[in-house]
């Protein structure tokens, strides 16, 4: 890492075929959709399916920061959609104070006096949380105000988050299993501390109303829809691309190194624990971003987004899309999220056995479940992996 | 948006024209929004069942503006996010006329903004904690003024209840409606010490030291009384509690704001006969219309379903629309929300339901004893009580004031005379 | 406690002691019938009112016509029904879905009706305890135990002073033990309440002293009740409870607040209030020569509103040191409702006696409670502990072992109706289920990742939400039923502050029962020793003669059919649903984790740290049982990062690692 810059990254391409053929793919998709799209093109895709799309992009980018610590790093955490969440939240709160602020300034004006900093901040405070009955603005909501300073939030406060945890948990040797527990035992503790309301980011209800962003109000949510599109393209690509050049050189090498025998490396000197800690953080910090580019798009941020099961059923897609391959991790989260939706939305046709119908709203779990321990049993490498296997066979 | 108005009147010309000919070239859709699946499909599904049988017996008696009536049932899965996409998927891909559904506070939140941005119709079947109207949504459960407030002056009055215990399960709901209710005792002069709050987690189940701690209650020397706003599974822990340690209604009456015929079914009640909830609708209703809307569920559903409030809520609302419809003769959603106010249909328990400008019913308010079999004995039933958007009970929203008929706004500041926004807080 | 209601009531009783005799059966008085009287108060009696009673009861009892008692035994009990034609009053009997009406006075049946036709009078709970009160003191002495318990039931509820005679008096006769001790009991709380003479009355207070139960601290806590007071000198003659040190014992905004509740002071003006005021005296585009566009701070706020003070157009707002001022000048106390100082006296000492005891009452019973959630949390994880703790297997599905268990209980009481049978059945019929579906699992799925410890968590979670769903599918999304036998329902009482239902209580035993017999299987028997030996090396093992998939199949289904049990026992005392093991699944991981893995000791450890802390942190904060779980939770990450290998480590080779 030490060699000049421009150089490695000549190499780290011509090497990588498959992240410039990804990155290739993901144009070609962004293209298409745009195209397709009803804010641009032909209508032939709902903005519902543009915004359903782009947030699927984003769970691929937090997919690919997955694979990149458990894949590959060995680290099987089970809090990563807290970070995930975490980013949501730190960009709701600036989008709901600031829409906030514009419909109070403006309701205000129209009082004789001009009103004050201080009954503007209660204004809001009374708009934000009078459902859920307080009217005073909580000491989290310091920054809500500035967009640059909360969009420093979406990486401080996971980055800091997994910095501090991962230092303490590494520290300890809390490994494997244990630590999977760990985390998951973070991700509940999160989740059941944004629950309360005494927290300031109003309990149960969360931060909603997201979609409407401040400043773009004029704008149709098919505009918005496919600008956040190609937001998340970008990041997709930026980071698939950010993960793939980690994970090629020398860095790359010890952290594989780390999942497969950790106790060789910290005897050949290697400090394992910075390591460890560095991919802990790093992909936190690229989650947190995913996280804050797809709850504008969802429009709504509670805290049973954050509860442990989510996380869990992100290291299934990156199980069944095939670990240690970045575009595995995006091929899981893709087919398993987007399936997911097309069953449980009534895509699917309901199968009538004559005596009993299978309705898939009923049954998709069933069948989901079944399909998670048939992957793990027998294709380990997952759908990834059935790719290298057509790749190599001519 | 225009295109969609066109089409409506030229459908509603042609229909006009030649209604009973045209009758199978036209569809008037109703989208129903509730969760088959994941936590809340327990309560919600009955309501999807609701709406289709409602749809069909509409359709029996010639369906709507002479076209039938087909109902586009999503499922949003009990999650929240979900509501906004498949909102917006029923709006524009499916373009239903109106939307059934939401069961809590937070997903008619998450589906707001679609139905506020799209000029959506959405009727809201459920008791909620107020403080919203919408120009897009008709509220047709109650308002904390029609369900709590009368609840705590039964308390008061009729059980000379002094020591409240406010327990609720935390979320939005129960928090907003304790704050109305603190608000609502301290100015009826119980003092602050003799309020209890409690709040736990949905799904709670380790009770023992709540109810204690209730029970405890009662060395001040004051009449104790439970007001529950407490959610879902997480009564039958507290009720097998309350039970096990032997508190009568006699000494200490719980009173639940969530607890209807559906929730009991769940536990053995014979323990529980004395303790209240108060609905603005109990199966053991007795009037006709009633009888006959149970039978009729009964035939639908299956014999051993019981009927509820919200499901009331939902016959009220659906009813309201085909008769707005036929008013408007269109299904455009400007068209029918004009007819819609003031809007008249009998409550299934007695009187009429009228639907107000602030989107609102007015409602009569019941409190029902917990019999043995899982029904209640309705031992008070109020007039018609109108339904209040904004309380009085808070400082902030007593000066709001809702009226989409005359000013136009759902919230209105009536002391700066401005209208706050036309939009809803989410 | 002179509220007009029970001025009323006073009337009333008063009345019936003037004619109890005319009560007693046989010596009934030639008089016009009930039912005209009935009629006079119709709408009284067939919607009544807590507000109303009074007055009807009064009226009833003044006149105590034939069959009086008997009518407003009746009226309570729901016994009393409406014609809607005509407004008459009548008892029924039930016939075959059908009612006899009966005649009130004469006691003959006069028609058949449907329900539909005839109208059920319901008191309310409020009605009918007032109705009990005014019942009661003639009721004392009636024939049948059950009466006599409702009486002074009703007593204990709504004493007053005019049911100390007829108490006392009945006390005598009283055949029952049980029912004369309370008797005597009561007595001394009325009189401590309302006796009279003043010495008589002492002593009942003093009586009370260190007794614990609600119904003496309630006397006690009425008798010493407190008034908050303001004015210019302490008052002449009232029974002074405390002076209050402002900045000591009430800060001072607080005490302002409260000469401004008491009209002695004028109110603080609030920002909107100065600008409500501003705004009332624009002129020419400005405020006491501040220009309006400018006044968006408060400082010119503060300008423009001290310029039109000094004009004189409005008045002077409260200074500060004003406000200090008049607190000042004012004497802030308490005063005792009670005017007898003698009696108010007599309480707080008994009052510090009991608040003592009270005080160790109290921890007992949060010990219990604590004990109680631990076991629950040690039932819950036990299963996990052989699986996760002994084999390693980590399976994300116990939760659903859990919930199968449950529903199998619920299921067995479909077909046997009997609780207690039906439990017997469920118990052991529920492990043969999950035991079943645990050995079928490991046959199926496990055996093939013991190599892959991660990959199991995935396999065994997508089989936990197949089997949710699955679970959802079959029972519906409702919560099912199921109900704990009569000799399990109600609670084990040491008094009034330390109980514990019974349900709890077996779940401790069986905590208990599952821990030793766990202990006995792992260290007594050919299976726990061949299942060590499995775990700490099945190669060597193997070679030794064990069959390692037997014994790890054995092992796993053991672990899964004690879930089994503990979801029935979990059923018993919460919901049963198909999400409830999933509520178990985290905390149970974390139980064994803290404890220390592969010591069964070590989840007792686990699951009593977890217990104990999470009712410790709610003790400090009643109010959100949320932030307890929070915090719990919190602690336990902080504490394995300290401890990585729990609380009860294994040493030396069996340590693994």
């Amino acid at each position: 890492m030490s060699e000049p810059e421009i150089a490695p990254r000549k190499r780290f391409l011509a090497e990588n075929p498959s992240a410039l053929r990804f990155i290739g793919c993901l144009a070609l998709f962004t293209l298409g959709v745009t195209v397709l799209s009803e804010g641009f093109g032909l209508a032939f895709l709902s903005t519902s399916m543009v915004k359903i799309l782009g947030m699927t992009l984003c769970l691929c980018l937090i997919a690919v920061a997955m694979d990149v610590v458990w894949g590959y790093c060995g680290i099987l955490s089970l809090g990563h959609f807290a970070f995930f969440g975490l980013g949501g939240y730190a960009i709701g709160m600036w989008l709901m104070y600031a829409r906030t602020e514009g419909i109070v300034v403006q309701s205000l004006a129209a009082a004789p006096i001009p009103p004050t900093p201080t009954e503007i901040e209660n204004a809001i405070a009374t708009q934000i949380f009078g459902v859920v009955g307080s009217n005073e603005l909580p000491f989290v909501w310091g920054f809500a105000h500035s967009l640059p300073l909360q969009l420093l939030l979406v990486l401080l406060v996971p980055g800091l988050l997994a910095l501090i945890f991962g230092w303490l948990a590494f520290r300890s040797r809390v490994t494997g299993v244990y630590l999977s527990i760990l985390t998951q035992a973070m991700t509940l503790a999160l989740s059941l501390y944004l629950f309360q309301n005494d927290t300031g980011l109003r309990g149960n209800n969360g931060l909603s109303g997201l979609q409407n962003i401040p400043g773009l109000l004029h704008l149709s949510q098919s505009t918005l829809a496919i600008w956040f599109f190609w937001a998340s393209a970008l990041a997709l690509g930026l980071g698939y691309l950010l993960f793939a050049w980690l994970v090629s050189g020398k860095f790359g090498s010890v952290i594989r190194a780390i999942r497969d025998n950790e106790a060789r490396v910290r005897f050949l000197g290697y400090d394992v624990e910075r390591y460890k800690l560095v991919i802990f953080t790093l992909t936190a910090v690229v989650s947190a971003i995913a996280g804050a580019l797809y709850y504008p798009q969802a429009g709504i941020i509670n805290p049973a987004e954050i509860a442990p099961i989510a996380s869990i059923y992100l290291a299934v897609w990156v199980a069944i899309g095939g670990r240690g391959r970045l575009y595995g991790a995006v091929i899981g989260a893709a087919a398993v999220s987007l399936s997911s939706s097309w069953f449980t939305g009534g895509g699917a046709p309901s199968i009538n056995l004559g005596f009993y119908t299978i309705l898939w709203t009923d049954w998709w779990l069933v069948l989901l479940g079944l399909g998670f321990v048939a992957v793990t049993l027998f294709f380990p490498r997952g759908i990834g992996g059935l790719f290298d296997y057509l790749v190599r066979k001519p | 948006m225009n295109t969609r108005i066109l089409l409506a009147v030229a459908a509603t010309t042609t229909a006009l024209s030649a209604a009973p000919a045209l009758a199978q070239d036209c569809t008037v859709k109703v989208g129903v929004l509730h969760s088959l699946s994941g936590t809340m499909a327990i309560s919600e599904t009955t309501l999807k069942d609701t709406v289709l049988m409602l749809v069909e017996q509409q359709n029996a008696k010639g369906g709507l503006l002479g076209c039938p009536i087909e109902a586009v049932v999503v499922d949003p899965a009990s999650d929240w996010p979900l509501f906004a996409e498949k909102a917006r998927e029923l709006l524009t891909v499916n373009e239903v006329d109106v939307i059934f559904g939401s069961w809590t506070s937070v997903s008619r939140k998450s589906a707001l903004p679609v139905l506020e941005e799209l000029n959506g119709l959405m009727f809201y079947p459920v008791q909620y904690e107020g403080e919203e109207s919408s120009r897009n949504v008709f509220y047709t459960g109650a308002a904390p003024n029609q369900q709590a407030i009368p609840a705590v002056d039964y308390f008061l009055e009729e059980l000379g209840v002094e020591s409240f215990a406010l327990l609720g399960t935390d979320y939005v709901y129960p928090r907003t409606t304790n704050n109305i209710l603190d608000a609502y005792l301290k100015s009826k002069g119980v003092a602050t010490e003799d309020i209890f709050v409690n709040y736990t987690p949905f799904g709670h189940s380790d009770w023992a030291t709540i109810v204690a701690d209730v029970v405890a209650l009662g060395a001040g020397g004051k009449k104790v009384g439970v007001i529950s706003t407490i959610n879902g599974d997480a009564n039958i822990g507290f009720y097998k509690e309350l039970a096990a340690a032997g508190v009568s209604a006699d000494d200490i009456p719980v009173v639940a704001f969530s607890v209807g015929e559906e929730e009991l079914s769940g536990l053995d009640t014979t323990e529980l006969v004395g303790h209240l909830a108060a609905w603005n609708y109990f199966q053991s209703a007795d009037t006709e219309i009633n009888a006959e809307f149970v039978k009729a569920w009964k035939a639908h559903a299956g014999e051993n379903r019981v009927t509820n409030d919200p499901m009331e809520a939902h016959y009220i609302g659906f009813n309201m629309w085909v008769n707005a419809v036929t008013e408007a003769g269109t299904t455009d959603v400007d068209a029918v929300r004009q007819a819609m106010w003031g809007q008249e249909y009998p409550n299934l328990t007695g009187g009429t339901a009228v639907m107000l400008p602030n989107h609102h019913l007015t409602k009569p308010v019941l409190i029902g004893e917990i019999r043995a079999d899982g029904q209640f004995d309705i031992i008070s039933q109020t007039e018609e009580v109108a339904g209040d958007a904004w309380t009085d009970y808070l400082p902030d929203s007593a000066v709001l004031k809702s009226d989409w008929q005359e000013l136009g706004c759902g919230m209105y500041n009536t002391e700066t005379g401005t209208c706050v926004q036309m939009t809803s807080n989410y | 406690m002179c509220s007009p209601a029970s001025l009323a009531r006073l009337a009333v009783i008063v009345t019936i002691l003037a004619c109890t005799p005319a009560l007693r059966p046989g010596v009934a008085i030639a008089q016009e019938g009930l039912q005209p009287l009935l009629q006079k108060y119709q709408a009284e009696i067939a919607k009544p009112s807590r507000t109303t009673v009074d007055r009807v009861l009064a009226a009833l009892l003044r006149e105590n016509r034939p069959g009086t008692s008997e009518f407003l035994r009746r009226w309570q009990d729901r016994g009393v029904y409406e014609r809607p034609g005509d407004g008459f009053f009548f008892y029924a009997q039930e016939a075959s879905g059908a009612l006899h009406l009966i005649d009130i006075d004469s006691g003959v049946a006069v028609a058949e009706v449907t329900r539909r036709e005839i109208n059920q009078i319901r008191p309310n709970s409020g009605v009918r305890g007032v109705i009990a009160a005014a019942l009661a003191p003639f009721e004392l002495n009636a024939p049948e135990p059950a009466r006599r318990q409702a009486a002074l039931d009703a007593i204990a509820r709504s004493g007053d002073a005019d049911q100390i005679v007829p108490l006392a008096d009945s006390i005598d006769h009283e055949p029952d033990a049980v029912l004369k001790r309370r008797k005597e009991r009561l007595l001394v709380l009325l009189t401590a309440q309302f006796g009279t003479p003043q010495s008589a009355r002492l002593t009942a207070i003093s009586d009370l002293a260190g007794d614990i139960s609600i119904e003496a601290r309630s006397v006690l806590n009425q008798l010493t009740a407190r008034q908050a007071g303001v004015a210019i000198a302490l008052p002449e003659g009232a029974n002074i409870a405390r002076v209050l040190e402002v900045g000591e014992d009430i800060s001072g905004t607080e005490a302002y607040d409260r000469l401004v509740g008491a009209g002695l002071a004028p109110p603080r003006q609030s920002a909107t209030d100065r600008r409500e005021v501003l705004a009332q005296h624009i002129v020419d585009g400005a405020v006491g020569g501040v220009p309006l566009h400018q006044l968006d701070t408060d400082a010119a706020r503060t300008r423009a509103y001290e310029a039109l003070e000094a004009a004189g157009t409005v008045p002077a707002r409260a200074a500060e040191n004003e406000v200090a001022r008049t607190v000042a000048a004012h004497v802030f106390y308490e005063t005792y409702v009670q005017p007898d100082p003698e009696v108010t006296a007599a309480a707080e000492d008994a009052l510090a006696t009991t608040t003592r005891t009270l005080g160790l009452y109290q921890t007992l019973d949060l010990v219990l409670d604590g004990l109680s959630l631990a076991s629950i949390f040690f039932l819950a994880a036990i299963g996990l502990a052989i699986t996760f703790g002994v084999m390693g297997v980590i399976n994300m599905a116990h939760g659903e072992f859990i919930m199968m268990g449950a529903y199998t209980g619920y299921v067995v009481q479909i077909f046997i109706p009997d609780y207690t049978f039906s439990l017997i059945v469920a118990l052991p019929l529920a492990f043969a289920v999950t035991f079943g579906a645990g050995v079928t699992m490991e046959r199926l799925v496990i055996r093939h990742l013991y190599t892959r410890p991660l990959e199991t968590l995935l396999a065994t979670f997508g089989i936990s939400i197949a089997l949710q769903q699955l679970a959802k599918n079959v029972f519906g999304t409702q919560a099912r039923p199921l109900t704990a036998p009569d000799w399990l329902s109600g609670a084990l009482t040491l008094n009034d502050i330390v109980s514990i239902s019974n349900i709890r209580v077996a779940i401790f035993v069986l905590s208990l029962i599952f821990l030793a017999l766990l202990l006995f299987i792992l260290k007594r028997t050919r299976l726990g020793l061949e299942m060590r030996a499995v775990t700490q090396n099945p190669g060597m093992a193997a070679s030794m003669g064990i069959n390692p998939n037997r014994i790890n199949m054995l092992t796993f289904g053991l672990g899964s059919g004690i879930a089994g049990i503990a979801g029935v026992a979990i059923g018993l005392y919460a919901q049963v649903t198909s999400e409830m093991g999933a509520n178990y699944i985290v905390q149970s991981f974390m139980t064994v984790v803290v404890g220390g893995v592969g010591n069964v000791w070590g989840t007792l450890a686990g699951a009593s740290l977890i217990g104990f802390l999470q009712k410790g942190i709610e003790w400090f904060n009643p109010s959100n049982t949320l932030a307890a779980q929070t915090y719990m939770i919190l602690f336990i990450i902080m504490f394995i990062q300290f401890r990585p290998k729990g609380i009860v480590a294994l040493k030396g080779r069996a340590a693994g690692d």
